[in-house]
Formats: structure tokens, sequence, C-alpha cells
């Protein structure tokens, strides 16, 4: 190995910040994850997780006759696509905060947690029997956010004006 | 056409108006000179992809269209590579791929 060029070795803690080597010291680039960052993503998937009960409701009630009217008709009519309305506003807002502290491409993958929302809540509420496939899907959807989150959460100016 | 076709390229076009749509809130909070327009139009694509979605849904099952609709983890992730220049490392480009592969094999069960 290059001399005075040191591999950063992963772990946990970079999750809240990084490490940059500069000659043989590790300088902290203290890019820090914020409390505000996290709760925004945790808000994200809360609501994102009730969006896709309700919605999935929702949609079942609809009349299956293909007719885009009809339906745009039974979404004003039907008090759940209302309420629907009212969560998506509130993720929307939401939404920009967390656009605000993060990156789209690390704010968008992490927000997947809430398929294991989901998932989990079917499985304890609903009583659907869960197999082996969708219990490994949840396996590879949680190793993938924890890679996400070993990336750094923001790309700095200079680095995005390339 | 078949009513399946029509459903899986409905979701497909969905998938790709996400990441548009999302792209244009990303440019928004970037301290975009017109960042109303871009949110503006944001929001507009974002609901006709809702009605787009709502409607593909009718042509094909709830599992199906969930399945095909975690494509929009990759155009997001291209867009933003590429349409704002975000920082997206091999490290990351594991988890959206093993995400996919997860959210894959939880919905096409639904």
């Amino acid at each position: 190995m290059e001399k005075g060029h040191q591999r950063v070795k992963i772990s946990p803690a970079l999750l809240l910040k990084t490490h940059k080597v500069i000659g043989n010291k590790p300088v902290s680039t203290k890019r820090k994850f914020s409390t505000r960052l996290a709760a925004g993503l945790l808000i994200a998937i809360v609501i994102d997780t009730a969006l896709q009960l309700v919605w999935k409701s929702a949609v079942l009630s609809l009349p299956h006759d293909g007719s885009l009217w009809l339906n745009v008709q039974a979404i004003l009519q039907n008090p759940r696509f209302i309420f629907v309305l009212f969560l998506m506003g509130c993720q929307f807002f939401n939404w920009l905060m967390v656009l605000g502290d993060a990156d789209l491409s690390y704010a968008q993958p992490v927000t997947s947690l809430s398929y294991v929302s989901v998932f989990l809540l079917s499985a304890l509420y609903l009583n659907e029997a869960a197999d082996v496939f969708q219990i490994a899907g949840i396996i590879f959807v949680l190793a993938g956010v924890w890679f996400i989150s070993q990336t750094e959460h923001l790309t700095r100016a200079q680095e995005s004006k390339v | 056409m078949s009513q399946t076709s029509i459903g899986v390229v409905l979701v497909v076009i969905c998938t790709l108006l996400e990441g548009v749509g999302q792209v244009f809130l990303k440019k928004s909070v970037l301290g975009a000179v017109r960042w109303y327009l871009w949110i503006s139009f944001g929001v507009v694509i974002l609901a006709v992809e809702s009605l787009i979605y709502t409607n593909a849904l009718l042509f094909l099952g709830v599992g199906a269209a969930y399945a095909i609709s975690s494509l929009s983890l990759i155009s997001i992730t291209l867009m933003s590579q590429f349409l704002l220049r975000e920082k997206v490392t091999r490290m990351r480009w594991v988890g959206v791929g093993l995400i996919f592969i997860g959210v894959g094999l939880v919905v096409a069960r639904t």
C-alpha cells in the first residue's frame, strides 16, 4: 500500500460522520447526520406505511370498469381517498425538508424501510402469512438500507459541479 | 396489446415520472432561482403519475404493479447521478440493488 494513504475502515460510526485521510492524520469532515434528518426520514417512513395500507384498501374499492372519469369521481367521493390526500400533503412538506438535508439518491432508498413496516404490520395485525421469499426480501431491504447508510448523505456543492 | 401489457407499460411510465418528479422537487430545495416553478412542475408530474398508477391497477394485479414500480428506485438513483450530479458511490448502488431485489421479493407475492 502506498505510504501516507490509509484505508478507512467501514464502521457504524460512519453513519454519523465521515473521515478524510490527509497525510497520516484522519481529519473528521463533520458531515453530521442531523436529528432533523433522522426525524424527517422516520416521519416519511411512518406516513408512507400509512399511505400504502390506506391506498391498498381504497384502490380495491374502485369500480373495475377501467374508466378514468368514473375513477376520479369515486376518488372524490371516497373518504379514504380524502385521507390519502391529507397524508400525501403531510408527506410532501416533510419530504421537501428531508431533501433539503440529504441527497435524493440517499433519502429515497432509505424510505423503502416502509416495505418492512408494512410487511410487519400485515403479518402482526392482518395475520397475513409470511413466506420464505418475503422474509428473505425483508433481509435484503434491511441490508440495502445499511449499505446506503454507510455512504455520505449529502453531496458537497463542489463535488456536484462536475 | 393485452390488458396486462397495457398495465405494465403504464406502471413503467409511472416509474419514469416518479424519477422526474422527484428530481424537480430536489431542484426546488437546491436554491434554484425559480424554485416555485420546480415545485409546481414536480407536483403536477407526481399527480399525473398517481392518476396513471391508479388506472394501471385496473389492468394489473396489485402485487405485479408494486413489483414493477420498485424500478423507480433505479430510475431515481440514475437521475440523481446524472441530472442532479449527486455522488452515487458503488456502495450506494449496492444498497439500491439489494433493496430493489428485496422489495421485489416482498411485493411479488402481495
